[in-house]
């Protein structure tokens, strides 16, 4: 297939071994020792064909590599990949951190399961001022709550993330604006003056940055996706850090234990969700052994071919997916060893555990009524 | 109470082989293990019928530390899946006292739920017990083993010593009678090895009338045990005491390295 491809081109002039015999394909260890034959003669063609290709861009314009060297190469090497999945901490994102134990830790998780719930609606429902009051009392909290390892790296990353997602949305919501045609003609045609300015300094266009431009309708819709980007991710940070998997289940089955009575599988739900809790970090772990195995082989990469790469790739998910499986299958037996008989109602035993003190639930809720109300009052004064 | 499984119409024997140190002086009724001519074979696609046990006999007194060792593939896991329950024998008596308690060899197998405490109440829920009796016993079986510091500790941030312990806590709060261990100690390095031996060890001088019975590969753990048994081959070679096994086990490997020298 390759004479025929190349022997086309007239630049490059191409000897090939000869064809091989019919019965060397009837001996294996001659067909591999055949096989790197050819991949050293191909590696051997491969000079020569850059140098013709180089030759005849060089002919063409002497400058037209230049921009080459500005060109990300191997961005997505598989070597890089694996490497960077094997490097990968084991512990998942936003763990629960049981000591020192703060305010929140002491709050009921119901509670804190509602202010998570208001956190992600009261941004969009809310205006500028209150939207940023949320992200700085959050930033605030955040700065007592947690560790100040952990509070630097997750507010440096969300401001960031929000930052970006604030500025793209600012300045591309009325950038490119559709061409609009009045029906009625303008008032140069018709003689009557045009409506006048706002007395009050009323701008509809805040800022103006050569084609781009900062609008009102900018400004609201990029204030709502970072605030609400904000408070998503750094309320439920908060959360998780300072509560348990099974304060969490508690809290949650709490909230749907009604729908029991119309057939909903509660208990079933909350050991699936327990079970999914625990089996993330099984995840990772596999992500990260199975690609730490392959880098430990010191696979040259450069020698295999696209498909050959992406065979190794489909190896790597298949032996995932096959490691966790088993997992689960153990997991499973583990359970039943343990007298589980598949009756969920049972393990309810230690939802409930860890302490919530009065004080801190009374405090948390109030704010949580002061929150909202000042919110949904807010709606009835312009801004 | 007892599990008796008669299985392939096999007399129940009361007697015990010469090759038990207890045998002259203890009945059927005083072992928490006992198993006659035990058999175990799987079928293959085929139909083959490949043996993996043959003829296993032991018996292990109640409240004692035993280690049961052998070389690889010789059916030490299988013959404890069987006393734990999880395989049916294809032949042979066997008697376990209940409630039995199994601890898998990766303690991420055993580990259930996803914080500390939650996984160790986790085999709790069956008993009907209140919430302060769970929270007792799993406080008890934590401080046994010597994690009780560790109770809110989402189980990923634990070490393989720790979650082997939190494993072992998990098994000693469901109060059973017989503990079987499957070679905990592989993965761990020699402080986590004898930290989970030490725990074993002063969870069964707390609960009285409590047997484990140990897998291992390691020679050094027998100073631990009250007694062993050795196995290869499918079959059960010598039950004594550790000393004995020590013996035989050192034996073998000086006749292994003359062979290899010759």
């Amino acid at each position: 297939m390759y004479p025929k491809l190349l022997s086309s081109h007239p630049k490059l002039l191409v000897i090939f071994p000869s064809p091989p015999s019919p019965n060397t394909f009837r001996n294996p260890p001659e067909i591999l020792s055949l096989r790197l034959q050819q991949h050293n003669s191909c590696r051997k063609l491969e000079p020569h064909i850059i140098s013709c290709t180089a030759n005849s861009n060089n002919e063409a314009d002497g400058s037209s590599k230049n921009w080459e060297k500005w060109m990300p190469r191997n961005l997505f090497a598989a070597e890089k990949v694996f490497g960077t999945i094997s490097g990968a901490t084991s512990s998942p994102i936003a763990q629960y951190i049981s000591s020192p134990t703060t305010f929140l830790h002491t709050v009921d998780p119901r509670i804190k399961m509602a202010w998570l719930l208001a956190l992600c609606i009261l941004p969009a429902k809310s205006n500028i001022p209150i939207r940023v009051g949320i992200v700085i009392y959050l930033a605030l909290l955040s700065i007592w709550i947690q560790p100040t390892e952990v509070w630097k790296d997750q507010l440096g990353r969300v401001f960031l993330l929000c930052g970006v997602l604030f500025v793209l949305l600012g300045l591309s919501t009325d950038s490119a604006p559709s061409l609009l045609c009045s029906r009625s003609p303008p008032s140069s045609v018709t003689g009557l003056s045009t409506l006048p300015a706002s007395f009050e300094g009323y701008r509809y266009v805040i800022l103006k940055l050569g084609p781009l431009q900062l609008t009102r309708k900018g400004l609201s819709a990029a204030s709502t996706a970072a605030c609400l980007t904000f408070t998503i991710f750094q309320s439920a940070s908060l959360c998780l850090t300072t509560t348990t998997s099974e304060q969490l289940a508690f809290a949650l089955r709490w909230f749907i234990l009604p729908l029991s009575s119309l057939g909903v599988p509660v208990a079933e739900v909350i050991l699936t969700l327990l079970l999914s809790l625990r089996f993330i970090s099984l995840v990772f772990d596999e992500v990260r052994n199975v690609a730490l195995g392959i880098v430990s082989r010191r696979i040259n990469w450069q020698q295999l071919t696209t498909l050959e790469t992406i065979d190794v790739f489909f190896t790597y998910i298949r032996r995932i997916f096959k490691n966790i499986n088993n997992h689960a299958e153990q997991i499973s037996q583990a359970m039943i060893v343990r007298g589980f008989r598949g009756d969920c109602n049972s393990y309810k035993v230690l939802l409930s555990a860890g302490s919530s003190t009065t004080i801190a639930n009374v405090v948390s809720f109030s704010c949580l009524v002061g929150l909202i109300s000042v919110v949904t009052s807010s709606r009835y004064f312009y801004f | 109470m007892n599990s008796i499984a008669l299985v392939g119409a096999v007399p129940l024997l009361r007697t015990h082989s010469t090759g038990n140190p207890c045998a002259a002086v203890t009945t059927g009724e005083n072992f928490a293990i006992d198993c006659r001519n035990l058999s175990y074979s799987v079928k293959t696609r085929q139909g083959k019928l490949i043996p993996i046990l043959n003829d296993c006999s032991l018996s292990i007194p109640s409240g004692q530390f035993w280690m049961l060792l052998g070389p690889n593939g010789c059916g030490k896991s299988t013959l404890l899946k069987i006393l734990g329950g999880l395989l049916n024998p294809s032949g042979g008596f066997l008697r376990v006292n209940k409630p039995r308690s199994f601890v898998f060899q990766n303690p991420d197998h055993q580990v259930v739920m996803p914080t500390v405490e939650a996984d160790v109440a986790f085999g709790l829920g069956k008993f009907n017990l209140t919430d302060n009796e769970v929270t007792s016993r799993v406080a008890k079986a934590l401080d046994s083993v010597g994690m009780y510091e560790y109770l809110q500790k989402p189980v990923q941030t634990l070490s393989g010593g720790q979650k082997q312990r939190v494993a072992i806590a998990g098994a000693l709060a469901e109060a059973c009678k017989v503990l079987l261990l499957d070679e905990l100690t592989s993965f761990l390095d020699e402080n986590d090895q004898v930290g989970v031996i030490r725990a074993v060890k002063n969870s069964l001088a707390s609960s009285k009338g409590t047997t484990a019975l140990w897998v291992t590969h390691r020679l050094e753990e027998l100073e631990y045990a009250d007694g062993a048994i050795y196995m290869e081959n499918g079959r059960i070679v010598l039950q004594g005491t550790a000393l004995s096994i020590t013996d035989f086990v050192e034996a073998q490997q000086a006749s292994y390295i003359k062979q290899i020298n010759s």
